[in-house]
């Protein structure tokens, strides 16, 4: 199956589930920045979960079928149209070849996953198809999808992926009545759960109240590094330095002028500001939906609960797999 | 010598990662001891550990939760609980007859003409000669304290703090990789072309990053550095013998 990139959108890239093996090389993780969706997305046409896929950014992509196509899209970024019909999200989708798809507006996220049978073929760089454009490997050619770029799959269906295929395949747009069973969650009132980081204490009682009642909005200069959050800044108690340690994607840091970073897919992987906060990694892929301007409030949970959470959105997601595996026994 | 690893505290990072903590101070003897927990983790890997991350003062054990919150033979409830009995495990156990060799890398410098814009300056700003900032500069075995910032930069210990300048007060938009600069009392290489701040006294034609290689990044953290100084045709011979890759 293959596609040819006609409008690539305001920023479109190959990810997968991240480059874990090398963050002592400060090889960053990367990976989709709403990992619960891009696997949500691998699972409606019977891949494995860490098959690449491809991350829009809001929405004005295009692309054309240039084969009959097997795909499946999630997230909040767009809605997928073919000519101007609407096509549903979360759940395997066959378009015929010559097929126009366009992404159109959605208000309730700014990512969008596309996952096609078999993945996209793609050499592995350090153990990942993650495109790093930062450092310029990983993904296709190391960059963005432009204007032409032809993508292609892996012709190594599962089993699923070839039942599901036969079971919608015809000479028209076609697909499932079933769906993965998980609306997407918008943020509207969401509350993120978060963590005392390690450096919590540095920060004055008020400041820390701040931080667990007040909203944060998403500043536009946010990107897959980190999202910078405008609010009231945090104070600290006394001033002290903090050597370069760990942090990860999650991590709230705080930086000089008393302002919040969240670090996201692409951040480096040492760091020197205070960790006033990490985000509990169950409501991490949520961040990956936030667009310039939207709001977010936090509200604090211990590391051993944020644990169960995370234990029980793996289990949710096994669950859906299984689900849509007995469709096909 | 009785090596044992001596860190402080051990606490989350996330769900996925947790931090072994050796204090507040950048040391040899932190460096030593991070080194010899790394080495130990080695020796005994824990199953779903995906990457060890060694930093000044902590080394941070990033894993895959599932596969350690399945492994019923470590006590404890959760994966942090689990993880500081596996390294609590270490210590006591196999603390004998292990060292951690560190390696010896020479990094040839050209100091010369564009590759050097800010040599003049730095010279100035330490009543130096220039040739004096280049001999101070290439004439000290430094330590890889930690790798971070981006993909293959080193932290070195060790310059000469005769030679200290601090950063320009703009950034440049474009430093291309190889690199050789100082910023206050640090030096280092950039392995990417990147915007930076630093002064630039030189560069090197060798690739300390490529994401191609087993070993993306050439430096590691203990590695001992020298950078040795050559001429314009070294370079480009260098380069000539060693195209990037």
């Amino acid at each position: 199956m293959k596609i040819r990139i006609v409008k690539p959108g305001l920023l479109t890239t190959i990810q997968d589930l991240g480059r874990w093996a090398y963050l002592a090389q400060a090889v960053p993780v990367s990976g989709a920045m709403d990992t619960y969706s891009a696997r949500l997305a691998n699972k409606c046409i019977g891949n494995p979960d860490n098959d690449a896929v491809i991350e829009f950014t809001a929405s004005g992509a295009s692309f054309i079928a240039e084969t009959d196509l097997l795909i499946a899209y999630t997230g909040g970024g767009a809605i997928l149209e073919v000519n101007e019909q609407q096509l549903p999200p979360n759940r395997p989708l066959f378009v015929p070849v010559g097929s126009n798809i366009t992404f159109t507006n959605s208000r309730n996220g700014f990512r969008t996953y596309l996952a096609i049978a078999g993945g996209w073929d793609l050499p592995l760089v350090l153990g990942s198809r993650s495109t790093y454009t930062i450092a310029g490997f990983g993904g296709h050619k190391g960059r963005s999808l432009q204007k032409q770029d032809i993508l292609e799959s892996s012709q190594n269906l599962t089993p699923l992926a070839e039942k599901i295929f036969l079971s919608l395949k015809t000479d028209h747009i076609n697909y499932s009545s079933w769906h993965a069973g998980v609306p997407f969650r918008t943020l509207d009132n969401y509350t993120i759960r978060i963590m005392p980081g390690h450096e919590f204490g540095w920060f004055e009682g008020q400041s820390i109240a701040t931080l667990l009642s007040t909203a944060y909005n998403i500043n536009n200069r946010s990107n897959r590094m980190g999202c910078f959050l405008d609010g009231i800044q945090m104070k600290r108690r006394h001033q002290q330095e903090l050597l370069s340690t760990a942090v990860t994607p999650g991590t709230i840091q705080v930086v000089n002028d008393g302002s919040l970073v969240l670090l996201m897919a692409d951040a480096q992987t040492t760091g020197g500001y205070p960790r006033i906060a990490q985000i509990a990694a169950a409501d991490l892929p949520l961040c990956g939906q936030l667009k310039p301007g939207d709001a977010i409030k936090f509200e604090e949970i211990s590391f051993h609960d944020a644990e169960t959470l995370y234990f029980e959105q793996e289990n949710n997601i096994e669950m859906i797999g299984q689900a849509i595996a007995a469709k096909f026994r | 010598m009785q090596p044992s690893p001596n860190y402080l505290r051990i606490y989350p990072l996330s769900e996925k990662a947790v931090s072994i903590a050796f204090g507040q101070t950048i040391s040899e003897q932190n460096l030593r001891d991070i080194a010899l927990l790394n080495k130990l983790i080695e020796q005994q890997p824990l199953p779903g550990l995906l990457s060890t991350v060694p930093a000044y003062a902590t080394l941070t054990l990033f894993y895959e939760p599932g596969t350690v919150k399945a492994l019923h033979s470590l006590k404890g409830e959760t994966c942090a609980e689990k993880i500081k009995t596996y390294i609590d495990g270490l210590g006591a156990s196999s603390n004998n007859g292990v060292e951690v060799n560190s390696r010896r890398i020479t990094i040839p410098v050209c100091y010369e003409g564009d590759y050097a814009p800010d040599l003049n300056f730095v010279a100035e700003h330490n009543n130096l000669k220039p040739g004096e900032v280049v001999h101070l500069h290439s004439s000290v075995t430094y330590k890889v304290y930690m790798i971070g910032f981006v993909p293959g930069f080193a932290y070195l210990g060790g310059m000469d703090k005769r030679i200290a300048t601090p950063r320009l007060s703009k950034p440049r938009t474009v430093i291309p990789a190889g690199s050789v600069g100082i910023a206050g009392e640090q030096t280092g290489v950039y392995p990417l072309t990147t915007p930076g701040g630093w002064q630039l006294i030189g560069r090197t034609p060798v690739q300390l990053f490529n994401p191609l290689a087993e070993a993306p990044a050439l430096l590691k953290a203990g590695d001992e550095v020298i950078f040795k100084s050559i001429s314009l045709t070294e370079f480009n011979e260098y380069l000539h013998e060693n195209p990037y890759r």
